[in-house]
């Protein structure tokens, strides 16, 4: 397991890259402008995409490399430049509409880190890997999972719902390049080309809730009910 | 042989995609679609004895067809054929001629990946396969671009994308548990996770199984997660409402009962199965609840999905060979039968011009023949015999009495008792209500008669329905029972 | 010993004698980084010896509380140099009077009574200051507890001594995730507490004025004791920043006298920086709305439990 045997340097560099992308996600909940959340997503897609290099380098996994460009290339450069015309062709670019005050977010995401950390812990004492960057990994992953789910729930905006699922899927990637890195080819890319689909799909709802709902926050769309 | 059919099954939806993106004129469109479905059904129809001989691997073992799939396949490509017939003529009485080529593409291609799914041997292309149904089944729920469905369609890919990572979550988690017994790179098929799964860590096997139940139990609308469900149903167009409940579900639902076996092999206690049948039972109570106090016909059937995915849950839950049989059975009942209410329901929608029970009543007056259709529907769909539904569902509470759940069962027959009592108010409601004058004169009168092509499916979903109910073949018997030992998901012993 | 205790005596008055000096260095750079005149880097001085000449006016319907504050917030702030590592890195006689937490404590102690003072003599800007100093500390002090026990769970220890020997002996845990989002947290605090933006209007209406408003009434000797009081925190939380977290290194070993005057301008070029990027920050920024507060005090609160939890996972 690679995780387990990691020389200090390494396992440094891996926990230092793993926090920053948690803390970018925090800033992805703790800001109003849609511009923010995005350059926090593109920032974090590229220091996974360091990420998945460093693992590829110290775990010797070459294939890691290729998946590590196409993930800068993906979703560091394509997928926010495309959620950046979307933007750009809508006239909303904050958070109108606030379920929950920013501050009372990270707040909320600093409680999950924690129950993240309670959970990971456990599992990593059942396994015999506590102490390794094994454990921090998971405590991001599932961390950063929750942190998505939160800004799904708490956020309206269409595009503010666009990113958070889109954390979410950071959240595994990270994960899966810690604890997984030796996941076939073949499976990761297709995630990554799928990930691009759905936000092509994306763009075109939004395009079509502009139009014919007449908003593209989520507070609005109301009429279903019961 | 099996694998010339199976190439046939996917390959008929795909040309029939590219040959509607490629012309597109209505009525082309409209026939290549209803060809690709009958072809792929007479495929799967003579697939279905040939699998029973044993797991067939194609393509590097990426493709499976075993019995439960063909099972599966059966019932999705049934439906397709239903809906497809269906959509004929529900397509031209809503004049949109001049994206019909857009729609029956659509169509195609959502049947094709609703068809790929249960052949998924790989778990991470299984997932891959379930994403992509959901993309281009949001494309079709959002077909008639009103604000309703627009709506409907936005809930429904956020709610069911949210949910199915966290399949992948737990996917990931499998992969790593089994990461530590058969090395770093591996192909995580069904049979490999089955096989290793005795020797995963349980505390991460639980959790991976219990994401993987969430995560796909999002997409087969079981509660609490079923919140995108009865917008999504009622907002699309009918025939996409019969695929989306006939079809779909049921795709997502085989992947739950392969986790529910592999957490079996892992030998985790009796905490999957109790959860599996905890929500079960909880969606049971939803769509009771929903059930009794609705008020849009199309949002009734679509909590009678839930209500009936919930029955399935609690079949596979309980396991062992009634439990299974029950489930396999009732899934194709469901499968003949839901299409049947959605065909049902948009014919009234087209009668009375709306979608609120209020405003349909004295049904037979307007539409007599599949007026009575579908009141045998719905007396069937609340699991009333004669019909198909009631001797699956009595499987399943006599599976439910022989092991640990016995709590299940009672509430089980409690809430469907009740989902009976309130599902048809509604229908005598809208069949024999007095209703006074001053409604009637507002509702405008019916322009044409229903085509033909919105009745003949209506027929062709009830008489095997009929069939079902009162003739449970011994072949499928054999089926089931070989499914069952496949599965080799015996009850836990308490 | 009697070395040890004039090095003691010697952080008190180094604390003393040079806060001003650091309260004029801060204004001085602001005012030029917006191409400005500035006062002067010796201003306070001249400002302590320009009130200490002067005649105090006393309201009439202040209480002893009025008479006592000053004093008292001027006592606290003698007394924590003595705890914490000004000029040595060893522990000088004394120092275990209190710890990282107890030193937190005495200094919260003259905020409070600053706090009564402001509500003592009556004025409508006094009450209005001292509430909304208490609700600014409400949210500012759990973060800054909670920064302690980060600290205290990196160190394993509650001196402030030992975290700086840890920091330096070990780069390793000087780069760790755990140790910068302690620094940064503790930054973000030093910015709630020595008034600066976002939290502080610096112009002189009455309105927006939180700490000033409390001290509105006061004049005479009774302000500049105040005044210094406040100069001293802000140099004490600068230390406690530098000394023990940020730059913990350039601190006399031994305890001679040329090491501790060496530790003394050291210390002040390690202030220099510290001023130089809190210029930058408060001059980059506007004020926040005071319903806002919350936002930069949860991004504390936040990266101090990150910091816990990445101390865990070390």
């Amino acid at each position: 397991m690679l995780a387990a045997q990691l020389d200090p340097l390494a396992a440094s560099l891996f926990s230092l890259m793993a926090i920053a992308s948690l803390l970018l996600s925090f800033v992805m909940l703790g800001s109003r402008w849609l511009t923010d959340y995005l350059v926090a997503f593109a920032v974090q897609s590229w220091l996974i995409a360091f990420l998945s290099a460093a693992v590829g380098y110290y775990g010797h996994y070459p294939e890691l490399y290729l998946i590590a460009i196409l993930t800068a290339l993906f979703r560091g450069i394509l997928l926010p430049y495309l959620i950046l015309k979307i933007i750009k062709r809508q006239d909303v670019d904050r958070e109108v509409h606030e379920r929950l005050s920013p501050s009372a977010c990270m707040v909320l995401g600093a409680l999950l880190v924690l129950f993240a950390f309670v959970v990971s812990s456990h599992l990593g004492k059942s396994l015999g890997l506590t102490g390794t960057v094994a454990v921090l990994a998971m405590t991001v992953m599932l961390s950063m999972k929750l942190i998505g789910f939160l800004m799904l729930v708490v956020r309206s905006e269409a595009l503010s719902q666009i990113l958070g699922l889109l954390v979410l899927e950071n959240g595994i990637f990270l994960g899966s390049q810690i604890l997984v890195p030796g996941m076939p080819l073949l499976i990761e890319l297709v995630i990554l080309f799928d990930l691009l689909v759905v936000v092509a799909c994306f763009g075109v709802l939004i395009r079509y809730l502009v139009a014919h709902a007449g908003t593209s926050s989520a507070y609005d769309l109301r009429r279903l009910v019961g | 042989m099996v694998g010339h059919l199976l190439a046939v099954i996917l390959l008929a939806p795909l040309l029939a995609v590219l040959g509607c993106l490629l012309l597109h004129r209505p009525r082309f469109v409209e026939f290549l679609n209803l060809a690709a479905a009958l072809i792929a059904f007479l495929a799967v129809l003579r697939l279905l004895p040939l699998a029973l001989a044993g797991p067939y691997l194609f393509w590097h073992a990426y493709l499976i067809v075993d019995a439960l799939g063909a099972w599966v396949l059966l019932s999705v490509s049934s439906v397709y054929l239903l809906a497809s017939i269906y959509a004929i003529g529900y397509m031209r009485s809503t004049g949109e001629d001049q994206r019909l080529y857009r729609f029956y593409a659509l169509f195609a291609g959502f049947a094709l990946t609703t068809l790929t799914g249960p052949l998924m041997n790989n778990i991470g292309v299984y997932w891959i396969a379930i994403e992509l149904t959901t993309l281009v089944s949001t494309f079709l729920v959002c077909f008639e671009l009103g604000r309703e469905s627009v709506e409907a369609a936005w809930k429904y890919i956020v709610i069911v994308s949210g949910g199915i990572s966290l399949a992948l979550l737990g996917i990931v988690f499998y992969y790593w548990g089994g990461s530590f017994v058969l090395g770093a790179t591996y192909d995580l098929t069904w049979s490999t996770l089955r096989q290793v799964a005795p020797q995963i860590n349980p505390t991460i096997g639980l959790m991976a199984f219990l994401l993987v139940l969430i995560g796909f139990g999002t997409k087969v609308g079981l509660a609490p997660m079923h919140t995108w469900l009865p917008d999504a149903h009622s907002e699309g167009p009918a025939p996409v409402s019969a695929m989306l409940s006939g079809a779909l579900l049921n795709t997502a639902m085989i992947g739950i009962a392969r986790f529910i076996q592999v957490s079996d092999a892992a030998q985790l206690g009796t905490l999957p199965r109790t959860v599996v049948v905890a929500i079960g039972a909880f969606s049971l109570f939803v769509a009771a609840l929903f059930i009794t106090r609705q008020t849009g016909i199309k949002r009734l059937m679509a909590y009678s999905s839930v209500e009936h995915m919930g029955v399935m849950a609690l079949g596979f839950g309980f396991g062992g060979p009634l439990g299974i049989a029950g489930a396999l059975y009732h899934m194709l009942g469901h499968s003949l039968n839901k299409p049947l209410m959605f065909f049902g329901a948009g014919n009234a929608m087209h009668a009375f011009h709306s979608k609120r029970i209020s405003r349909i009543h004295n049904v037979l007056s307007r539409m007599p023949i599949s007026g009575l259709l579908w009141l045998a529907g719905a007396v069937a769909i609340t699991g009333a015999p004669p019909f198909g539904l009631f001797p699956s569902e009595l499987t399943i509470l006599r599976a439910g009495l022989t092991g640990p759940y016995t709590w299940a069962v009672f509430v089980m027959l409690i809430l469907l008792i009740v989902i009976f009592v309130g599902f048809l108010n509604h229908f005598r409601v809208m069949y024999f209500g007095n209703r006074t004058n001053l409604v009637l004169a507002s509702a405008p009168a019916l322009k044409k008669t229903l085509s033909l092509w919105c009745v003949v499916p209506m027929w062709m979903a009830l008489v095997p329905l009929l069939l079902l109910g009162l003739w449970w073949p011994q072949t499928f018997s054999h089926y089931f029972a070989a499914i069952a030992s496949q599965l080799a998901s015996t009850v836990s012993s308490p | 010993m009697t070395r040890d205790i004039l090095l003691q005596i010697g952080q008190v008055i180094t604390v003393i004698a040079l806060a001003p000096l650091l309260q004029g260095v801060i204004l001085q750079w602001e005012e030029r980084v917006q191409r400005a005149q500035g006062p002067g880097t010796f201003q306070p001085y001249r400002d302590l010896w320009k009130l200490f000449h002067k005649q105090g006016v006393v309201p009439e319907t202040a209480s002893f509380i009025y008479w006592i504050a000053p004093i008292v917030a001027f006592t606290c702030m003698l007394t924590v140099p003595i705890l914490i590592p000004v000029l040595t890195d060893f522990p000088l006689p004394q120092s275990d009077m209190g710890d990282i937490l107890g030193g937190g404590l005495i200094l919260t102690l003259g905020s409070f009574l600053i706090t009564l003072a402001g509500l003592d003599s009556g004025s409508a800007y006094g009450g209005i200051g001292s509430s909304r100093a208490v609700m600014l500390a409400i949210l500012a002090e759990p973060t800054l507890i909670l920064v302690f026990v980060g600290i205290t769970l990196l160190a394993k220890a509650m001196l402030p001594f030992v975290v700086n020997h840890l920091l330096v002996q070990q780069p390793a845990i000087y780069w760790s995730p755990a140790h910068l989002f302690l620094v940064a947290a503790f930054f973000i605090l030093l910015l709630v507490e020595t008034d600066r933006l976002p939290v502080h209007s610096s112009t002189h209406i009455e309105v927006y004025m939180i700490d000033e408003a409390r001290i509105l009434e006061y004049s005479g000797p009774l302000l500049a004791l105040l005044k210094w009081a406040s100069m001293m925190k802000q140099f004490i939380l600068y230390t406690i920043f530098s000394n023990v977290l940020l730059l913990p290194w350039g601190l006399s070993r031994q305890g001679t006298a040329v090491g501790a005057l060496a530790a003394a301008a050291a210390l002040f070029g390690k202030f220099l920086i510290v001023a130089l990027t809190v210029v930058f920050v408060e001059t980059a920024q506007s004020r926040l709305r005071y319903y806002r507060y919350q936002e930069p005090l949860a991004t504390s609160f936040l990266l101090a439990i990150l910091a816990i939890v990445a101390n865990q996972l070390r």
